[in-house]
C-alpha cells in the first residue's frame, strides 16, 4: 500500500493545478465581454453567441477548475497518483485552450476549419485528462464515497464529452441531425448534474468534514445517493431520446434527489463543530439556496421554455460556481503554504494573509449580484449589461485574489527565507 | 474493549472538538482561549506520543516497514508541533489575524492527516496487530506523556 497525499514528494507540483485554477476566470470574463459586445444582444438559448458564451464558461471555468482540482484531489483523497502528471496535464490544457478558443471562433465566425479543430483539440485535451485520472483511480484500494463520486462524475464526463464532439462536428459540417436538440439538452443535464454535481457530491462528503469539522452525511447518502442519481440520470437520459412522454417522471425523481441532497448538506455545515464564519461558508449557503430554487425553476422550464437560460444561469452560476468559487479560496492558499512548508522556509505567511478579506467578499458580493440581474434581465433586459459587468468584475477580481497568494508563493521563493527545519525532524 | 483503528479514530474526533472550542473561545476573545489551546496542543500530544511511542514500533517490528507510512506521519506530526507552538505564540502576542491564519492552516493539515491514518494505517494496523490489539490499546491509554 503507499502513502500517497500531501507528502513532499508525492503531491503534484504546484504549477499543475495553478495552471487550470489561473485561466477559468479569464474564460469567464471572456463570456461576459461576448455577450456584453456580441451583435445579437438577446439571450437565446440556441444562438451561436450564446451557446460559445455557455461553453467559456462550463468548459473555460468549471470544466478547468474541476480537472485542476481533480489532480490535487486524487492523491490527497484517493490516494491516487496520476502518472507523469506534468506532461498529461500540460498536453491536455494546451489542446482545450485551443480547442475551446478555435471552438468560439468558429461558431462565431462560421469557419469550418476552426469548428473542425475546435472537436478534435477539445476531445483529445478531455480524452487525455480523463484516461489519466481513469487510470490512476483504478488502483485504489480503499474505494471511498468520495471516489465513488469522482469516479461517476469523470464517467459522465465521458458520455458529455462525445456527445458534444458529435454536436459540434454537426456544427462543422452544417448539418444538425434530428436529435440535435435532444442530445444537447442531455449534453448540458449530464454536463450539470452528472459531471459536475457528481464531483460536488463526492467530494463534499469528504471536504466538509475535514474543512469544518462537521459531521458525515450519513450511510445512506453517502453509499447510496451517487448510484441512484446516476441511474436517475441515464434514466432521465433515456426517455428524453426514446420515451418523451416519461421525461417528466424521471425529471421529478431527479429533482427529489438534488433537493434531498440540498437539504443534508444544509444541514451537515449548519451542525458544523467549526463555527467560525468565512466566505466559504457563505459561498456554500448561497450555492445550496441556487440548487434549490434552479430545481423548482428546472421543473418549471417544462411548461415555460423562455426560463431555460434562467435555469442555465442559476444551475451553472448560482450553485456550481459558487460551490467552486468557495473551494478555490480554501485551496489555493493552503496550497501556497503547503508547498512553501515543503521547501522548509520560515516565516511563511499563513493562509489569511494570503488573501485581502475585504476583496473576497467584494468578489462575492459582485458575483451574486451579477447572477440576481442576469436572472432578472430575462424580463428587464437593460439589467443584461449590468449584470455582465459585474460578472466580468467578479471574475477579474477572482483572478487578482488567486494571483495575489500565487506572488507571495513566487516572492518567498525568491527571498528563500531562512531554512526550518523543525518540520522534518520528529 | 475498543480495536486500535476504534480507540485511535475517537482520539482524533476528541482533539476536533477541543479545536472548535479554542476557535469558538478565541473568536470572542484570544486571551481567554490560552486555557483551551494549551489543552488542545496537550491533547494532540497525547495522541501523537500514544502512536510515536506505542503503535508505530509495534506495527514496525511486526511488518518490517521502518521508512514507510509511520515515518511520513512523524513527519507530520512534526510539522503539526511546530504549527502548534505557533499558535500559542500568537496567543501571547495577542495576534488575533495570526492565530486563526495558523488554525485554518493546521485544520487542514490535521484533517487530512487523520483521513490517512483512519483510512489506511489504522486499518493496516488492525491487520497486522488484531492479536495484540487490546495489550496495545491498553499501554496507549496508561502511557505517561513525556
Amino acid at each position: 500500500m503507499n502513502f500517497t497525499g500531501l507528502s513532499l514528494d508525492q503531491a503534484p507540483p504546484i504549477s499543475v493545478p495553478f495552471r487550470y485554477f489561473f485561466v477559468a476566470p479569464l474564460f469567464a470574463m471572456m463570456a461576459a465581454m461576448l455577450l456584453l459586445f456580441g451583435e445579437s444582444f438577446h439571450l437565446e438559448r440556441f444562438s451561436k453567441e450564446v451557446i460559445a458564451a455557455t461553453h467559456l464558461i462550463t468548459i473555460g471555468f468549471f470544466g478547468f477548475v474541476m480537472l485542476g482540482a481533480l489532480t490535487q484531489m486524487l492523491p490527497v483523497i484517493a490516494n491516487a497518483t496520476i502518472k507523469r502528471v506534468e506532461l498529461i496535464a500540460g498536453t491536455s490544457h494546451i489542446a482545450m485552450i485551443l480547442g475551446l478558443l478555435s471552438m468560439v471562433y468558429g461558431l462565431l465566425q462560421n469557419q469550418t476549419l476552426f469548428l473542425n479543430g475546435a472537436y478534435i483539440f477539445l476531445g483529445f485535451g478531455f480524452f487525455v485528462m480523463l484516461i489519466a485520472i481513469i487510470n490512476s483511480i483504478r488502483s485504489v484500494e480503499n474505494f471511498t464515497p468520495t471516489i465513488r463520486g469522482m469516479l461517476s462524475s469523470v464517467s459522465f464526463a465521458f458520455v458529455i464529452v462525445g456527445v458534444g464532439v458529435l454536436l459540434l462536428a454537426e456544427y462543422a459540417f452544417g448539418d444538425l441531425g434530428i436529435y440535435h436538440v435532444a442530445f444537447a439538452n442531455i449534453h448540458s443535464t449530464l454536463a450539470i448534474f452528472g459531471f459536475a454535481g457528481m464531483l460536488i457530491i463526492g467530494v463534499s462528503f469528504q471536504v466538509l468534514p475535514m474543512f469544518y469539522v462537521a459531521p458525515s452525511f450519513g450511510t445512506f447518502v453517502e453509499s447510496k445517493l451517487v448510484y441512484i442519481l446516476g441511474v436517475a440520470l441515464v434514466v432521465w437520459s433515456v426517455t428524453n431520446l426514446f420515451a418523451l412522454e416519461f421525461v417528466v417522471f424521471a425529471k421529478v425523481f431527479l429533482i427529489l434527489c438534488f433537493i434531498y441532497y440540498a437539504y443534508i448538506l444544509f444541514k451537515t455545515i449548519k451542525t458544523r463543530k467549526r463555527k467560525i464564519q468565512d466566505i466559504t461558508i457563505r459561498y456554500f449557503y448561497t450555492a445550496i439556496a441556487f440548487l434549490v430554487g434552479g430545481l423548482f425553476l428546472w421543473f418549471l422550464q417544462s411548461f415555460i421554455e423562455k426560463i431555460s437560460i434562467v435555469v442555465v444561469a442559476v444551475f451553472v452560476g448560482g450553485f456550481i460556481l459558487c460551490v467552486m468559487q468557495g473551494m478555490l479560496y480554501k485551496i489555493i492558499p493552503f496550497l501556497v503554504w503547503f508547498h512553501l512548508n515543503a521547501k522548509g522556509y520560515m516565516s511563511i505567511p499563513t493562509m489569511n494573509e494570503m488573501l485581502n478579506k475585504k476583496f473576497v467578499q467584494l468578489q462575492y458580493g459582485l458575483f451574486v449580484g451579477s447572477i440576481v440581474f442576469f436572472i432578472l434581465a430575462v424580463y428587464i433586459e437593460v439589467l443584461l449589461p449590468v449584470s455582465l459587468l459585474l460578472f466580468i468584475g467578479s471574475m477579474g477580481l477572482l483572478e487578482y485574489n488567486m494571483l495575489s497568494a500565487y506572488k507571495i508563493y513566487r516572492l518567498t521563493c525568491k527571498k528563500k527565507p531562512e531554512f526550518d527545519m523543525s518540520g522534518f525532524t520528529s | 474493549m475498543y480495536s486500535i483503528k476504534e480507540y485511535l479514530t475517537n482520539d482524533h474526533r476528541r482533539c476536533d472538538d477541543v479545536f472548535a472550542k479554542m476557535e469558538e473561545q478565541a473568536n470572542s476573545s484570544l486571551a481567554e482561549a490560552k486555557e483551551v489551546t494549551e489543552k488542545f496542543v496537550a491533547d494532540m500530544e497525547r495522541h501523537f506520543q500514544r502512536e510515536e511511542r506505542v503503535m508505530f514500533p509495534e506495527f514496525e517490528t511486526k511488518t518490517g516497514m521502518l521508512n514507510g507510512p509511520t515515518e511520513m506521519m512523524r513527519q507530520e506530526h512534526a510539522q503539526m508541533r511546530n504549527l502548534m507552538a505557533k499558535l500559542l505564540e500568537a496567543i501571547d502576542t495577542n495576534d488575533t489575524d495570526k492565530f486563526f491564519g495558523l488554525s485554518e492552516t493546521l485544520m487542514i493539515l490535521l484533517q487530512q492527516h487523520n483521513m490517512k491514518e483512519e483510512q489506511m494505517l489504522y486499518t493496516m494496523a488492525q491487520q497486522h496487530l488484531s492479536a495484540e490489539a487490546s495489550r496495545i490499546v491498553e499501554m496507549m491509554d496508561s502511557l505517561v506523556i513525556e
